[in-house]
């Protein structure tokens, strides 16, 4: 639960819809962070992410999915069928989705490994349409598959900074969806985008007596205190719902 | 609420009827001692409205229950999966967030079959102070029969009153 109450010299919050979320992060994202959202397939990431799109496309903030592993009418048709969710949102541009696959067609980019102009092309692209579109709320899913293209270290860790650093300053808060195996170490496939994000939420999966139970836990936010015990989850039509872990059992482990 | 096992029926029956009918709360009932489907045919037999009563059933899914699931019931996969049970709790309460709700917990002595006593009043601690807060009314069943001090000790801890039926 929170620690501190907010005084006012704190930063503006991107409040990101998802009740216990906003409650462990005292009031939201600090606005125009860039998170990273840390977990092993069916953890929860994608869903997460979508709420935090649709909340802040109805509350009136220009919102953008990069769709990078999965075409978006798949997508669409796979996610939960939230019960806030208005079509209009769609039809007024208020919530956006781009095939990211469809970016580098455009861009002229048909390699399988992205050199060093074609990273910053791509870093600048993007920014360009948050830009143009005066998004304020971006999700990048995966990063992962992004940095695959990349391949080295250095132009990854220059994408990363580039785009992050474009982000903040226009005040758009970005999740940046990161897959890793359950049994992986550390929050992300490079190491990098770890410790260039400004949050690393983690989500997993807590076997505890034969039960599999999804689990998030905010490792790391700047910007704001938080706290950073591990909650249970649950994906629901009314969106993301998390109550405390509970520790009175014989927990083994991570998740 | 303190019953003994030959009231059982009769105690599910009053509450449901009481309040989801003539109290207009909207009722959750957790049940982990009988599977939803047979306290539902209940209720149709004794032509109890369904419409704002809806239930948690953790207890079909491990029994391998091959019953129709009813629409007014969700499935938590075990009885020791606590943490769910509280979020099916708090989607139906936000589901249904235009009338006030009424938790029944059915019951303290089957979940503590499942559960060892310090998680089990963990739960209890957070779902009853989480209800609270929410302006929800909280009903804790336990069978006379199948009290230990523990048991006794949780419920002392959580709840406002305590009330024996058939004394």
């Amino acid at each position: 639960m929170p620690t501190k109450e907010r005084s006012d010299d704190e930063r503006e919050r991107c409040v990101t819809g998802i009740d216990a979320i906003d409650h462990i992060l005292n009031g939201g994202i600090p606005r125009g962070n860039t998170v990273l959202i840390s977990g092993s397939v069916g953890t929860g990431k994608t869903s997460i992410c979508v709420e935090f799109l649709i909340r802040g496309a109805l509350n009136g903030e220009n919102s953008l999915y990069l769709s990078v592993t999965e075409p978006t009418d798949k997508l669409l048709k796979n996610v939960i069928p939230f019960d806030f969710f208005d079509d209009r949102l769609a039809k007024q541009g208020k919530l956006q989705f781009i095939d990211l696959p469809r970016m580098y067609e455009k861009l002229g980019i048909d390699t399988e490994e992205l050199d060093f102009d074609q990273t910053r092309l791509l870093a600048e692209t993007i920014a360009g349409v948050v830009e143009e579109q005066k998004i304020r709320r971006l999700v990048v899913d995966s990063v992962t598959s992004v940095c695959y293209r990349i391949k080295d270290q250095e132009r990854i860790r220059d994408f990363l900074l580039r785009l992050g650093t474009v982000l903040s300053a226009k005040g758009c808060t970005t999740l940046l969806v990161s897959e890793i195996r359950s049994s992986e170490e550390g929050y992300s496939r490079w190491g990098i985008e770890e410790a260039i994000a400004d949050g690393v939420i983690v989500t997993g999966n807590l076997e505890r007596r034969g039960d599999l139970l999804r689990t998030l836990q905010i490792v790391k936010m700047r910007g704001t205190t938080h706290s950073r015990a591990k909650y249970v989850l649950d994906l629901t039509t009314s969106g993301v719902l998390l109550v405390p872990l509970l520790k009175g059992g014989s927990v083994s482990g991570g998740g | 609420m303190r019953l003994k096992a030959d009231q059982y029926f009769d105690t599910i029956q009053g509450m449901l009827d009481r309040f989801a009918t003539k109290k207009d709360l909207e009722v959750v009932y957790v049940t982990s001692t009988i599977p939803s489907q047979s306290i539902i045919k209940a209720l149709e037999v004794l032509e109890i409205p369904m419409d704002h009563i809806w239930f948690v059933d953790c207890i079909s899914q491990i029994m391998m229950s091959q019953e129709k699931r009813h629409p007014h019931a969700i499935i938590v996969e075990s009885p020791t999966m606590l943490e769910n049970i509280m979020l099916k709790v708090e989607f139906l309460i936000r589901k249904h967030s235009d009338r006030r709700a009424l938790v029944v917990l059915d019951s303290i002595n089957s979940l503590a079959i499942h559960n060892n006593t310090k998680i089990l009043s963990e739960f209890l601690h957070i779902l009853v102070n989480n209800l609270r807060s929410r302006g929800a009314y909280t009903v804790i069943f336990s069978m006379q029969e199948y009290e230990t001090d523990e048991i006794r000790n949780m419920l002392v801890l959580v709840s406002d009153e305590s009330i024996e039926l058939g004394t």
